[in-house]
């Protein structure tokens, strides 16, 4: 009997290449799975396979267009070339939350620690890049200017998969940029009483029982 | 050929403003849950016959796993290089980077080594929430009871006090490294209920905590100057001493280049987590590419003792279609929002709202029973009433549930107009590794945290406290694994293989195949179909 399916005509066959190899699939099928289903060696970049981790990520090629992507959340289209590509590279700005004492310094302390971030030349290769949809170019403007919590929740949906930092001619680094706006935001600003109290409370129930401070932090 | 009504013939007679008939009288839930949950299966559980658990029960595919041959014998240790740190954690999720923070807190220069990227975990995938009594009218206590009694009091009593009892406190250590979190107009953490909560517990970062939890981790981890990351290297043994008591490092390999490097440490931190892409008993999977279950094969070789071998975690609701998604997980906020389960003649069939092992059994009774909805041989499930949901609530899926929203929007199907198609997949393996409250194994210098750990959730895990458990035992374990200070191991060896090699051979088992898995077969690079 043949089935019906939600996929429709799944039965079409699509030929691409991945990492250079010539492949042969159906329809309907993600790159990952495509690479998985002809045996492309050396596919290592996976992780959540549903678009949260970041980590299959893809340049392409269709035409003359090139552009970036998740590979477990872009479907296989004729003639596309596929490049699974390499981990990010390490970090090159660098930083410990728990250097920061004084709030009122952070401006001047991201601007030595990100000082690229002020010289965008809005280029929207950022924008281009994020496979969220995420207004990166605005973000950066938003933590240069100071404003982190607006700038971090501009990076909300970020995945970490760093295609932003690839696309950036400035070597900016606009997912970090974004995730420094977000942690310092919370870092400084999170002080939930209901938190707090409860804390509190269970402080002195250890001291009432003769138990003393936790030497854990 | 097996019974149930296809799908187009099913999408042709659904109406979202159709009768959906009352809901059936209650069934005896114990009879439900032996007759068609998958822990029951008849054939799926076995005693294992070798090892420290040897006569327990432990499910059949599992302990195919834990008793097999190794990748590697001592010849593969000669001229292979050498590593020292003082702490080595294995797993790169949430309790992994959670540990390595700890330790290196303290001092201690630590190797984080991962089998994928950092980060890529089931953490980053985990939506609800996290579970800290913080509200005026909750407690520790009321926490410790409700996840007693959700794991259906098969859970460590002390283990689960000392998580219950760090929960405010884990949260404050998650703000400190930046994690932010939904406050109330007030500027309180804003909690909600979930299913097996006597009070407002949850707090949570809209439908996206656990990756707003691993990015803020991860980038405190790349940013540590004493920790070292070492990503695409899965461990394929422990090490142990002479005797092959104690645990004294590990012997990584790298999956870029193959080469095998032995880390020789004074204590090894075991994160690696779940094991979802087993596919237990031939079910879909939830979890990331990574979980194949490498840390229980790892700790049970070297004797470490282990518990509820015979009880996961099927969420109720996995997405049968689009089939990129198969497996994954419609969120149990979205059933507490109120959409409802219809079978495919259109009736209601069971309470949404039951715990997960129930729900799960009553979906896999009407796949049973031809009341499902069939797309070929392999795939059926039953509707997850969507287009109801968006009818009496208009707007509330994209304003709640933008990661589903966002899922399927790439694929055509629109969760507003369409139903989705639902069946139970495997989510969470709920025992795992035995520890005590600092996350030490049976086994001298070996810590588990983590999913890889059990104990803590009995036979059943409620929400939230996952991400709960791997902060609170990963820093336990971080800090506990520095606390000695002898002058580290002697001797290097993997006398606990041979040892395990001769238990092999004298109980007559196979040694054809070999473990860790480290990856699912379909993704090493072989010829692959859904």
């Amino acid at each position: 009997m043949s089935t019906a399916t939600h996929e429709g005509d799944n039965r079409t066959h699509i030929s691409l290449t991945i990492n250079g190899l010539a492949v042969d699939v159906t329809a309907g099928m993600t790159l990952v799975e495509a690479a998985w289903h002809a045996g492309v060696p050396g596919i290592t970049g996976v992780g959540c396979l549903e678009g949260v981790c970041g980590s299959c990520r893809v340049m392409l090629r269709r035409d003359k267009v090139v552009s970036v992507g998740l590979a477990c959340q872009t479907f296989v289209e004729s003639g596309i070339e596929v490049i699974f590509l390499p981990a990010a590279s390490a970090p090159r700005h660098h930083y410990d939350i728990n250097d920061f004492k004084d709030s009122w310094d952070i401006h001047a302390r991201f601007h030595s620690i990100f000082p690229e971030a002020s010289r965008c030349r809005h280029c929207h290769g950022c924008v281009g890049a994020c496979p969220k949809d995420i207004s990166v170019e605005d973000g950066v403007a938003l933590a240069a200017q100071g404003r982190y919590r607006e700038a971090g929740e501009a990076f909300f949906e970020c995945v970490m998969c760093e295609l932003c930092d690839v696309a950036c001619p400035e070597l900016i680094a606009p997912a970090h940029v974004g995730l420094f706006s977000r942690r310092i935001t919370a870092h400084f600003h999170l002080r939930p009483p209901n938190l707090i109290t409860r804390l509190e409370e269970l402080r002195q129930k250890r001291v009432e029982m003769g138990e003393g401070e936790r030497d854990e932090d | 050929m097996r019974s149930g009504i296809l799908l187009k013939q099913a999408l042709e007679s659904y109406r979202s403003d159709a009768d959906v008939g009352p809901l059936p009288p209650p069934v005896d839930t114990d009879s439900l849950l032996n007759t068609f949950h998958p822990d029951h299966l008849r054939g799926s559980v076995v005693k294992l016959g070798v090892g420290v658990n040897a006569g327990d029960s432990c499910q059949r595919d599992l302990a195919d796993l834990l008793q097999t041959e190794a990748y590697i014998d001592e010849a593969d240790l000669a001229g292979t290089p050498v590593t020292d740190v003082d702490v080595l954690v294995i797993g790169g999720g949430g309790a992994g980077c959670a540990a390595a923070l700890a330790a290196a807190e303290k001092g201690a220069r630590v190797l984080l080594a991962t089998k994928l990227r950092l980060g890529d975990s089931n953490t980053v995938m985990a939506e609800g929430g996290i579970q800290a009594s913080i509200e005026p009218d909750d407690s520790v206590q009321k926490h410790i009871q409700d996840t007693l009694r959700g794991g259906h009091h098969a859970g460590n009593p002390s283990l689960v006090a000392s998580m219950a009892e760090d929960g405010p406190d884990v949260l404050r250590w998650l703000i400190h490294l930046g994690m932010q979190f939904e406050l109330t107009a007030s500027g309180d953490l804003q909690t909600r209920r979930a299913g097996g909560m006597s009070a407002s517990r949850l707090v949570y970062c809209r439908d996206y905590t656990g990756l707003e939890m691993m990015r803020v981790l991860r980038e405190a981890v790349t940013q540590h100057r004493s920790i070292e990351v070492w990503e695409q290297s899965p461990a394929v043994e422990l090490l142990s001493n002479e005797f092959g008591l104690k645990c004294v490092g590990a012997v990584l390999t790298s999956l870029i280049d193959g080469q095998m490097r032995i880390v020789r440490t004074r204590s090894v931190i075991l994160a690696t987590g779940g094991l979802g892409r087993l596919h237990l008993n031939g079910f879909a999977t939830s979890n990331h590419l990574g979980a194949t279950g490498d840390g229980l094969v790892l700790a049970y070789r070297i004797g470490a003792k282990l518990c509820e071998l015979d009880s996961f975690q099927y969420h109720p609701t996995g997405l049968v279609y689009p089939s990129h998604l198969s497996g994954k997980l419609v969120t149990e906020g979205v059933r507490a929002a109120g959409a409802l389960l219809l079978n495919a003649n259109g009736n209601r069939f069971i309470d949404e709202l039951q715990p997960r092992d129930i729900v799960c059994a009553a979906i896999l009774r009407e796949c049973q029973e031809g009341r499902g909805v069939r797309i070929d041989d392999e795939r059926v499930g039953v509707w997850l009433d969507t287009p109801r949901l968006e009818q009496t609530q208009p707007g509330l899926l994209e304003r709640q549930f933008p990661n589903l929203m966002s899922r399927t929007k790439g694929s055509g199907l629109d969760p507003r107009t369409q139903p989705l198609l639902v069946h139970p997949t495997l989510h969470y393996q709920n025992g795992g590794v035995i520890i005590d409250a600092s996350g030490a194994s049976t086994v001298p210098g070996l810590y588990a945290v983590g999913e890889v750990a059990g104990g803590i959730h009995g036979r059943n895990r409620i929400m939230g406290n996952a991400l709960l458990e791997i902060i609170c035992f990963g820093r336990r374990a971080g800090y506990a694994a520095t606390a000695k200070r002898d002058r580290g191991p002697k001797k290097v060896t993997l006398e606990h293989i041979n040892q395990l090699r001769r238990a092999l051979t004298l109980a007559k088992m196979p040694m054809t195949r070999r473990a860790p898995q480290i990856l699912p077969a379909y993704a090493k690079g072989g010829l692959w179909t859904r």
